[in-house]
């Protein structure tokens, strides 16, 4: 299921009033399939897995018999007046408490690397798939929302293998070994507090179903604060320069107050459930003292067995409390878990290694052979496209937005695949060619300059990994544009920030040229940017960029006049169609849609043509 | 870092804190005051099971009871009622302990909501309030967490420390009068791991916290990692990186993991020893305790069982306290942050008695001014420059020139060091700042949407303006078509998670927004540049139609702007170098002719006219 989000933010919320809607997984019954499959991620630990079973199992006898011991003191020397028989007891105790806490220290250690080695081998199949996950897959996913799968989701599920099964183990054992030391105690009695345990589940259960749903609309509320918040933030220099500060501060307060609205009703809730819970507690006290108390005053049991009740009540009914969170958090980690499989069970649809190996070096030759081609079925963007591009060919493809430039760019960079038609690279299908082979050879430099955290020389290295400082300076060399990046604060080993921060948008766009120029490739894709920068900078990098396509064979969705007139062919596309093809000048000269576009391109320059 | 001076903050966050809970100390004793009556009365419950049993036992076993002074010793007879009473007691008790305990819930929840509210919306205000040096430099994140969790952590302190404080002072002082009033020997014998159990956590604690600081900085690594392999996708592909990548997030992945196991291997030893001090208590208790009972020094229910409960509880008060030291820590990190930006000073003070503008006709005037982002570091350099009213004056430079800036003053988002910047020949330091604002519509080079309606957005300035009116901004703007057209119309929502919009629609919204109130000047900071160049010429059309009729200033490099400009202003490194019409600059030498031919040349290579 997809998560779900208040469609509107916060601002629209206050007016309209949003509902916030209830969590139904909650009320879901259990899926054994998906428990079996998280069960199974441990099976590779299959050794400390079962010592860890062994381990719970020996825990669920001794906490028991530890709480009873107490009570079998009092029962036996305490009431007997047997002081050496006291020590020794005592003694005995102490011994089973050491063995108690050797058994928690051993269970403790090794629930935790289960389920934490459990999410690494996760986390990696999640990056893994990642890695091999067609580009399609990109387009309609966020970042936020992967990134959950690897955070609270991976939380859940490691909560859920480390805790919820073994804590289960031993709470039931440790229930199971109470309720039989009370039976032996006195049976009449147990089964007089053993009728009370329904009463005590079903608060326990109501508690809980109330409190998570309060819980989920807190989260869901508490996400419009933040929301709310970070547009604030973003939206400053708006809200100042219309004076709108006084109205959002009222509208935050508002918000802030329903927030805390919402957190006095699970305060209520829990204040309700808690005391009734206690009170619940206190009445198999008096139960217990009014019926034992009774049955000892009568010589049908001890006053010590009443007292050992007493002292193992806790013992046997915690477990019962604390069933209902664990419950809880096994539907979270099992929430998680169907999340986070059903990302690691998406379908490759070509996956590279059932291809041949071996592509060999490239010419470069790019031929489309009928080829259309469509995001989402029955809603094509190219139709029947065909056209051939020759080794170290600058081929430009020119249109609007929509027009099907960026998908033809996809599918020679094998991002996708033909609905029908063929590509060819140097006559070979590209269905045939494996995907990482064909991206070896190929440079990309796109509109996003997106730079990793890391330095500068770090960054244009991303084109080859094994480049030396030296050749990564005669890169920039050759592309004249070295002195662009040493004026950085600390010249190429200036680190770069999560966003680029320090860099200006020319340095990025040089940065990326130069990351292409490094990797020497066969093919060049280029989708050019379209933010300007300033005049001098924009010179410097049309000049690398001349550098860097000659002798490929490039793709250049082109901004660009400049770039346009170089073309040895001009695609021009409209609704996915090639509907001219030729150089600059002819094409112009052709007075169609090209030239219509060149016109609204360069509506300055002809009216500066015009007037001067 | 100073030792002594940090000392010393510390102290005054201390007081700070202290004051903000003098501000709630009547509902914060009384949240006290319940707690303690909820222990008292729960102590009470206790004693009245151990009488039971004790009167219980007295069957077999005559010998003294603690009873109680005030009530006559029940005869034999009554024994077994007086059982059934002590049980109603233990039912009519837990009653009003829960009745307290709910109260107490309460009360407590709704001081902290209080303190909560409180704090965010002082917070918020002041935010809005915050000049734009702030956000240059702090990331949204950290102002986003200011106003959430540090909040929260602040009102831990009056809620977690303060008042947790005193009820742990009280029942601690509560539970070990009873037990030395039970037997001073045993409470020693029983109390003596105790002190060793607290030092053994404070060790945890200490160990345990930076190591968590660590592990979650590498936390960090791992999903900025992946982060950046979600966005750069295209590029990993694109290059052939994957294994390059898979290999790096591997190792930040084991290395998150190799941290964890240092924990684990720390909680594994802490808990068990805690356990095992626990046990031991117990064992004193069990093997002295009985050995008084046998002695009959000790009785069974009022001495031993009530014991045994005090014994529990004053442990888990004792383990409470190391949870709370660790809140004053965490509390005092966080008031740095929230104090940090309610102390800020708002830099943009409105005047004391502003002089009325109700209609300014829009002459601006730059008079001398030097302004630096840090004063010793000045954007812009002694500018002077007069605007008529209705003059179109554009500003191109270099990156970097002051241009952004130098519109930024207008509106008073910043005040330069030196100089003046006038309206109608007033100071605009001296007018009413939001009137000042008022007069001013704008439109920045990324046009940022709220994430409502296209109502709304247009209307985010003045949220009473009619219908008409923004039709009217929206047909100035070139927007009303593509509105009309969208599924809701008016009504359809945008912003980062609403309808998809291209740049230069959300560009033309943008100058809907800044036209509504038809403002007298007009500040445009470069709107084209980052949209892609066939929408260009859409928005082009809107700032046309926006520019005509009032004082713009309008930052740009399109020619067939420049050239409609009344006069041109070359900024570089923060000095106009020239100033003057198109046709004047372009025959002179200099910034302005060379972009301008390297435009024509762009534009105009093959042009039909050309």
């Amino acid at each position: 299921m997809a998560e779900r989000r208040p469609r509107h933010d916060a601002w629209s919320l206050l007016a309209d009033g949003g509902r916030i809607r209830r969590d139904e997984r909650l009320e879901r019954p259990l899926d054994w399939a998906l428990c079996k499959r998280l069960f199974g991620l441990m099976s590779a630990y299959r050794l400390r897995r079962n010592f860890l079973f062994a381990l719970v199992f020996t825990r669920s006898v001794q906490l028991p018999l530890l709480a009873a011991i107490p009570p079998l003191i009092l029962k036996g020397p305490v009431a007997e007046g047997d002081v050496p028989g006291l020590l020794l007891a005592v003694g005995g105790m102490g011994l089973l408490a050491l063995l108690t806490q050797a058994t928690m220290f051993f269970r403790v250690r090794l629930a935790h690397e289960l389920g934490e080695a459990v999410v690494r081998d996760l986390r990696g199949a999640v990056y893994a798939k990642l890695m091999i996950l067609p580009m399609s897959f990109y387009d309609a996913t966020k970042v936020g929302r992967v990134i959950s799968r690897m955070t609270s989701d991976s939380e859940n599920i490691k909560a859920g293998v480390q805790d919820v099964l073994f804590v289960a183990i031993v709470q039931l054992g440790q229930m199971l070994v109470a309720a039989g030391i009370m039976f032996w105690f006195d049976p009449v009695l147990f089964l007089a507090v053993i009728g009370m345990a329904p009463i005590l589940y079903l608060i326990n259960r109501t508690f809980r179903k109330k409190l998570s749903r309060t819980h989920r609309i807190i989260q869901e509320s508490f996400s419009r604060v933040t929301s709310t918040l970070a547009e604030s933030v973003s939206g400053i220099r708006i809200t100042q320069g219309f004076s709108r500060q006084r109205i959002n501060a009222d509208l935050f307060h508002n918000l802030v107050e329903d927030h805390s609205e919402f957190n006095m009703d699970a305060s209520r809730v829990s204040g309700t459930f808690m005391p009734l819970l206690e009170l619940n507690n206190q009445l198999f006290t008096a139960i217990l003292i009014l019926f034992g108390g009774w049955r000892a005053w009568h010589g049908y049991t001890s006053i010590e067995n009443v007292v050992g009740f007493l002292f193992l009540l806790g013992v046997f009914f915690g477990p019962v409390a604390h069933m209902g969170t664990l419950y809880t958090r096994l539907i979270m980690s099992l929430a998680g878990a169907e999340r986070v499989f059903r990302l690691l069970d998406l379908p490759v649809p070509h996956p590279d290694d059932e291809l041949p190996a071996g592509l060999g070096k490239i010419r470069g030759e790019v031929e489309f052979d009928d080829v259309t081609f469509a995001y989402h079925e029955g809603n094509p963007v190219l139709h029947e496209v065909s056209f051939r591009a020759e080794p170290g060919q600058l081929v430009a493809l020119v249109g609007h937005t929509g027009s099907g430039k960026s998908s033809i760019i996809n599918l020679i960079t094998k991002f996708h695949t033909p609905t029908r038609g063929t590509v060819r690279i140097d006559g070979r299908d590209i269905m045939a060619i494996r995907g990482t082979e064909l991206h070896r050879q190929m440079g990309l430099v796109l509109q996003v300059n997106f730079l990793f955290t890391g330095t500068v020389m770090d960054n244009i290295r991303f084109g080859r990994p094994e480049a030396t400082d030296e050749e990564v300076r005669q890169v920039l060399d050759h592309l004249g544009c070295r002195d662009v990046l040493e004026v950085l604060p600390e010249g190429l080993a200036t680190r770069v920030g999560e966003r680029g921060g320090t860099i200006s948008l020319g340095q990025r766009q040089l940065i990326c040229i130069a990351r292409a120029m490094l990797a020497d490739p066969r093919i060049m894709i280029l989708d050019e940017a379209t933010s300007s920068v300033d005049t001098l900078t924009e010179i410097r990098i049309q000049h690398a960029l001349q550098k860097l396509l000659r002798g490929r064979t490039s793709f250049v969705v082109a901004h660009r006049l400049s770039t346009i007139r170089e073309a040895d062919q001009v695609l021009v596309l409209d609704q996915g169609r090639i509907v001219e093809r030729g150089v600059h000048a002819e094409l112009l000269a052709h007075a169609g849609v090209y030239a219509r576009l060149y016109h609204q391109f360069t509506r300055a320059g002809e009216a500066e043509g015009g007037g001067d | 870092m100073d030792w002594t001076r940090t000392e010393t903050s510390n102290w005054a966050l201390l007081k700070r804190l202290l004051a903000l809970g003098w501000l709630y100390k009547a509902r914060c004793l009384g949240v006290v005051a319940l707690q303690t009556l909820f222990m008292a009365v729960g102590v009470g419950g206790l004693a009245l099971t151990g009488l039971a049993v004790d009167v219980i036992r007295f069957r077999h076993t005559p010998e003294e009871i603690a009873w109680p002074r005030l009530l006559p010793p029940p005869g034999d007879a009554y024994r077994l009622r007086v059982v059934a009473y002590l049980a109603l007691g233990i039912l009519g008790v837990a009653a009003v302990r829960a009745a307290l305990n709910y109260t107490a819930v309460i009360s407590s929840a709704r001081l902290v909501q209080d303190i909560v509210i409180h704090l965010r919306s002082k917070l918020y205000r002041k935010l809005q309030e915050l000049s734009f040096r702030f956000y240059d430099h702090h990331q949204s994140g950290s102002i986003i967490n200011r106003v959430t969790a540090d909040v929260q952590m602040v009102r831990m302190f009056v809620d977690g420390v303060v008042v947790q404080g005193l009820i742990l002072l009280v029942s601690l002082a509560l539970y070990l009068a009873y037990m030395l009033r039970i037997n001073p020997l045993l409470t020693l014998a029983c109390l003596a791991p105790a002190p060793l159990m607290w030092i053994i956590t404070m060790i945890y604690a200490r160990f345990v916290k930076p190591a968590m600081l660590e592990a979650r900085a590498r936390y960090d690594e791992v999903i900025l990692t992946l982060a950046e392999s979600v966005e750069a996708a295209p590029q990993i592909r694109g290059f052939a990186r994957e294994e390059l990548m898979q290999g790096r997030f591997d190792g930040d992945n084991r290395r998150f993991y190799d941290q964890q196991r240092r924990i684990f291997t720390a909680t594994s030893l802490y808990s068990p020893t805690i356990g095992f001090l626990t046990n031991t208590s117990m064992m004193v208790l069990i093997g002295y305790g009985g050995y008084l009972v046998i002695r009959g020094e000790l009785a069974l229910g009022t001495g031993l069982l009530v014991f045994f409960g005090l014994l529990s509880q004053f442990t888990a008060q004792v383990n409470a306290i190391s949870g709370l030291v660790g809140t004053v820590q965490q509390s005092l990190t966080a008031a740095q942050r929230v104090f940090e930006v309610l102390d800020m000073e708002v830099e943009i003070k409105p005047p004391e008695r502003p002089v009325p503008l109700p209609h300014p006709r829009g002459a601006v005037e730059f008079r001398g001014v030097t302004f630096g982002y840090q004063p010793a570091n000045p954007v812009l350099h002694d500018i002077g420059l007069n605007v008529k009213p209705g003059q179109v004056v554009a500003i191109l430079g270099p990156t970097g020139a002051g241009k952004s800036t130098l519109l930024s003053l207008i509106p008073r988002f910043y005040d330069p060091q030196q100089g003046t910047v006038l309206l109608d020949g007033i100071d605009i330091r001296r007018l009413d700042l939001d009137e000042l604002r008022n007069h001013i519509g704008f439109v920045f080079q990324e046009s940022f949407l709220f994430s409502t309606t296209v109502r709304s957005n247009i209307a985010f300035g003045h949220p009473n303006a009619t219908d008409d009116q923004i039709r009217w901004a929206a047909e100035i703007a070139r927007a009303n078509e593509f509105i009309e057209a969208l599924p809701e119309g008016y009504d359809t929502v945008v912003g980062e998670r609403g309808a998809d919009l291209s740049g230069g629609q959300r560009q033309r919204i943008a100058i809907a927004r800044a036209l509504l109130h038809n403002p007298p000047v007009l500040l445009m900071d470069d709107p084209t540049a980052a949209i892609d160049p066939q929408t260009e010429s859409e928005i082009h059309a809107a700032m046309e139609n926006a520019m005509s009729s009032r004082t713009t200033f309008v930052v740009t490099h399109r020619l067939s702007t420049l050239r409609r400009a009344d006069r041109v202003v070359v900024l570089e490194r923060g000095r106009i170098t020239a100033t003057g019409t198109h046709r004047e600059l372009v025959d002179q030498p200099g910034l302005y002719r060379e972009i301008a031919l390297h435009q024509l040349q762009e534009h105009a290579g093959e042009a039909p006219h050309g």
